[in-house]
């Protein structure tokens, strides 16, 4: 009898002790959520792009959680934390000592989608020791010493020395003729300087440019007349423009055509190729403008396109959802590389990665300098063809091929 | 020091300390950056109110010393590895000549004028700074040594620097508050011609205020962009900074160091809270905050709440303090009628006016006019309205300029000197709308009148003492002068001008509005006054009163000295009666 009862009570004890210990297992395999955050524009003028950019973070986010999460923290799972930066440089910085306040447990964060911003914001995550991914291409971004910023697009200034040759080479295959002077068309945030300081200190020169206008403009712009009035009277063979605010593509673009201005535009960044570009301009007038943009979606990527267009209703695939989903599994490699919730320890794996080939951003690898250039990084050109936007640089990964806009 | 240490500052430093024991239990960075936060703007606000709450001149372009502050000193850490601890002294001398560079010009305007120019300065510094290329300055961070160049993990350091920066601010307010800088500027606020009548240099001493104004506000930059870390040109020159200024110090009180304190400490936490609670869901909710401040504001307390919670108090302790005086009439002494024994006048010419001339366009509003007064007379100038007895009295103590002619006082000519120097030569002068310093008390009053002479705080209040005794106003002494009656503020005009040591001393219708009584009592004032040795000339409308006052009338008429003389043969004159009275009259006095 007694054996019995110690049988039974054993076998109770068992049970009980399975119990505690499968609920034990199931406390192991939900361990406490990694915070990632996300600090980008979802107010004022530059919403849009920061919008996508939080689609791109959270296709990524779900896409690491369905594969298992953090390995090594017993498949932790990430969580994004998005803060608004707002749509000035004072709300930026603003944004970014509240998300340092706020959020102590944060490990990481990605943003600031525009490079002022992202300038601003990474003086106060450099202090509080917080890696910060961007996908921003002015190159003082990685000139300041800074040690817990990782550029992950090629700076603005090689991108226009990767750029150039290119475009002429193209606009001398396709024209047969070689362009000899070109104007530009620039705002003055922080990318846009970047880009044309290159251009003027050596780069133009390089490629038998000839600087004949070169107008600068604080976004957003009321009224754009004077702007190509002047690259009306000089006639160059090129126009290179450099916007960051839709409703600045648009007034140029559309002031051109009135006063009928035909002149091959160039653009550098994505201000001209975001879907909202459809909603006040004909597709026809964009047609054949092309961009020198860090990243777009490329060949290979159809699937995540598709997607896009299912979850989102996003037509097509910009740099700022592309860059910013390759962000968050980024922060996955360096995670299981530190293995720890701790934002030093990450930093110091974002320095020592070495993830091999970069997925998600064109050339190079998944690895950083001392200055937090990836290494290797080159840049998407994309041309507006029959009402959307396609990668056609580089070769390996063109959606279609360039055609040079006869004037 | 024993005026800046007073039972208010003890107060200050109190809740100063208090303040800072908050602080350090405060572990939220962007918690302690708003406690920062505060405090810069508070000495913002301190800084606006030296130069606008003191002097009513108001600025809307305070922003332009903070911003040049600021960049001076993130580019001069930029540039020239400059350590903040050396710029934020720096970027003072560099607020101080960019005040000086602003306000030589600028003070030439006045009321609006002012206000409206001053917001040209920080706009232009804004596309100036813009168009050098410094769209967005970040202060460098530095990894060895960052102490040297004020950068602290621990934000709670700011928070003690900035206090020690605000206690620093507040000291000198207390300071200027309680000595002569403060009551030349408070004159010049409440009435800068009647001020410049007591001797003060408006000009100096406004150029003064906004020279260091201007360097508490530079300093207030500086520290604001280290603790901020990036500045743009709209961030530290913008709109809403000088704003900033105006709505602390408005909030909480104009020309009172409690003012911007009261007004920081609860309207930037309010604003910041909202903005950091709300910011995702409502952007742009400071900016309503503000504005809804304002509002209510300007709608139940126009000048601020500090005022309006003193009123209060004084309101309640009313009852027992404010009877005394009313119960005693007026509360001044009496006034005892004095029967001196006719009066002997001395040779000794000590005005003497020479072809006196004023055109206004093709007016003629003083024509050829000429006089002399002797040492102790009492001359009284006369004429119907617009006969041109005002203008010649300001021509006489430098409010306007002569197109001809002029003013020896004791044989020196002081045409066309400003009214503070003639003060200084030694001639007062009354106004006819009376000009009373409202906010301040009768003592007050007449103290800024002494420190034309008076060489210390003390000898002022002395010679104050003594101008109040000879008017007989010593009793009311303590009261504002908002409370006076007629009669008081015109003996407290007296006094005023009494405390500058006059030896002239010109009075513009003193005995207006006054009834027959009261003009009974000023006029025993001005005959013991001219008693005392001091020479009076005095302008009425009417010449009832002035018959048994003056030793001699000059009539006026169109601009034009008609007649002069001793009051019996004046009185008689035809002429005069024809100027008075009209040709009818003329007949019938020949008669």
């Amino acid at each position: 009898m007694l054996s019995l009862i110690g049988k039974q009570v054993a076998a109770v004890l068992a049970g009980a002790a399975m119990v505690v210990a499968a609920t034990g297992a199931q406390a192991q395999s939900a361990p406490k959520p990694v915070q990632i955050g996300l600090i980008t524009p979802l107010s004022g003028i530059y919403a849009r792009p920061g919008t996508v950019m939080k689609m791109g973070a959270e296709l990524a986010i779900a896409d690491v959680n369905k594969a298992g999460g953090i390995a090594c923290m017993g498949g932790a799972p990430l969580e994004l934390v998005v803060v608004d930066s707002g749509d000035t440089i004072e709300k930026a910085t603003n944004a970014a000592q509240r998300m340092i306040a706020d959020y102590p447990d944060l490990v990481g964060a990605t943003g600031a989608y525009l490079s002022s911003f992202t300038l601003a914001a990474s003086e106060v995550t450099e202090r509080a020791n917080l890696p910060l991914l961007t996908l921003s291409y002015s190159d003082q971004i990685t000139n300041r010493g800074f040690r817990n910023i990782f550029q992950t697009s090629a700076t603005a200034g090689v991108q226009a020395q990767l750029a150039l040759p290119i475009i002429l080479d193209l606009a001398e295959k396709q024209s047969g003729k070689r362009p000899k002077t070109v104007a530009i068309i620039t705002d003055n945030t922080a990318a846009s300087i970047a880009s044309v300081k290159r251009m003027k200190e050596g780069l133009l020169k390089d490629v038998g440019l000839d600087l004949v206008v070169e107008e600068v403009f604080t976004p957003p712009l009321s009224d754009a007349t004077a702007l190509v009035q002047q690259v009306r009277q000089k006639r160059p063979d090129l126009l290179f423009f450099l916007p960051t605010v839709i409703s600045d593509s648009k007034l140029i673009l559309e002031k051109m055509k009135e006063f009928r201005v035909n002149v091959p535009v160039i653009s550098f960044g994505i201000a001209i190729a975001e879907p909202e570009v459809l909603n006040t301009m004909q597709a026809e007038m964009l047609e054949n403008v092309m961009s020198a943009v860090a990243n777009w979606g490329t060949k290979g990527e159809e699937g995540l396109i598709k997607r896009m267009k299912d979850v989102y209703g996003e037509p097509w695939m910009t740099q700022n959802a592309i860059s910013t989903y390759g962000d968050i599994w980024l922060f996955k490699d360096a995670l299981e590389k530190s293995c720890s919730r701790d934002r030093a320890a990450l930093g110091d794996a974002f320095r020592k990665l070495d993830a091999g080939p970069s997925k998600y951003y064109p050339g190079g690898i998944l690895s950083f300098d001392e200055k937090g250039h990836r290494k290797g990084a080159s840049l998407t050109i994309i041309q507006w063809q029959k009402g959307v936007p396609v990668t056609i640089f580089p070769e390996d990964l063109a959606l279609a091929k360039p055609v040079w806009p006869s004037k | 020091m024993k005026f800046v240490l007073t039972k208010s500052t003890w107060v200050f430093l109190a809740l100063a300390l208090a303040y800072l024991a908050l602080a350090v239990f405060v572990t939220n960075s962007y918690y302690q950056l708003i406690l920062t936060l505060v405090l810069i703007w508070a000495a913002f606000g301190l800084s606006w109110n030296i130069l606008s709450g003191y002097t009513g001149l108001i600025s809307f372009g305070h922003a332009s010393f903070f911003g040049i502050g600021a960049f001076a000193t993130v580019l001069a850490q930029i540039y020239l590895s400059i350590s903040p601890w050396i710029m934020v002294f720096i970027s003072g001398f560099i607020g101080v000549a960019v005040a000086l560079v602003i306000g030589l010009p600028t003070f030439r305007l006045r009321g609006h004028y002012f206000a409206l120019s001053m917001l040209a300065y920080p706009l232009a510094f804004m596309y100036v700074f813009l168009w050098l290329g410094f769209p967005e300055v970040s202060v460098p961070h530095v990894r060895d040594n960052p102490a040297a160049y004020m950068q602290f993990s621990d934000g709670r350091i700011y928070t003690l620097i900035a206090m020690v920066f605000l206690i620093c601010v507040v000291l000198v307010s207390r300071a200027i508050e309680s000595s002569r800088f403060g009551m030349a500027l408070i004159a010049i606020k409440q009435n800068e011609a009647a001020a410049e009548a007591a001797g003060i240099d408006a000009l100096r001493w406004k150029l003064k205020a906004i020279a260091l104004s201007g360097a508490i506000a530079a300093m207030a930059g500086s520290l604001y962009a280290i603790v901020i870390l990036v500045i743009t040109p709209q961030s530290v020159f913008g709109m809403l900074v000088s704003a900033q200024a105006l709505t602390v110090a408005m909030f909480g009180g104009v020309g009172t160091l409690w003012g911007p304190l009261i007004g920081a400490g609860f309207l930037i936490p309010v604003a910041e809270i909202l903005h950091a609670e709300l910011g995702n869901v409502l952007p742009g909710i400071q900016g309503v905050v503000y504005g809804l401040a304002i509002v209510i504001l300007i709608t139940l307390a126009p000048e601020g709440v500090y005022w309006k919670v003193r009123d209060w108090v004084r309101k309640a302790r009313a009852p027992q303090a404010d009877r005394s005086p009313a119960e005693a009439g007026s509360g001044t002494s009496e006034i005892a009628p004095t029967e001196g024994p006719p009066r002997a006048i001395a040779p000794e010419i000590v005005l003497d006016v020479r072809n006196m001339s004023k055109n206004f366009g093709g007016l003629s509003a003083v024509q050829d006019v000429s006089f002399r007064v002797n040492q102790g007379m009492i001359l009284g100038i006369i004429g119907p309205n617009g006969a041109g007895k005002t203008t010649l009295f300001n021509l006489l103590n430098g409010f306007q300029v002569p197109t001809a002619g002029e003013v020896l006082v004791n044989g020196t000519d002081m045409a066309r000197r400003k009214p503070h120097e003639l003060c200084r030569a030694g001639v007062g002068r009354t106004f006819q709308v009376m000009r009373p310093f409202t906010r301040m008390s009768v003592r007050d009053n007449v103290r800024v009148g002494a420190y034309v002479r008076a060489a210390s705080e003390a000898e002022a209040a002395d010679i104050a003492a003594d101008a109040l005794t000879q008017v007989g106003l010593l009793p009311i002494a303590d009261r504002l002068a908002g409370e006076l009656s007629t009669r008081d503020l015109r003996l407290m005009e007296l006094a005023r001008a009494l405390a500058g040591g006059p030896h002239i001393l010109l009075l513009d219708e003193t005995l207006a509005g006054l009834g027959r009584d009261e003009s009974a009592d000023v006029v025993e004032v001005i005959k013991r006054l001219s008693a005392s040795g001091i020479t009076i000339v005095i302008i009425e409308h009417t010449m009832h009163a002035m018959v048994h006052l003056v030793d001699r009338f000059l009539v006026l008429d169109h601009g034009q000295v008609i007649m002069e003389g001793p009051p019996a043969q004046v009185t008689k004159d035809p002429r005069v009666i024809e100027a008075y009275l009209g040709k009818k009259w003329r007949a019938n006095a020949e008669d």
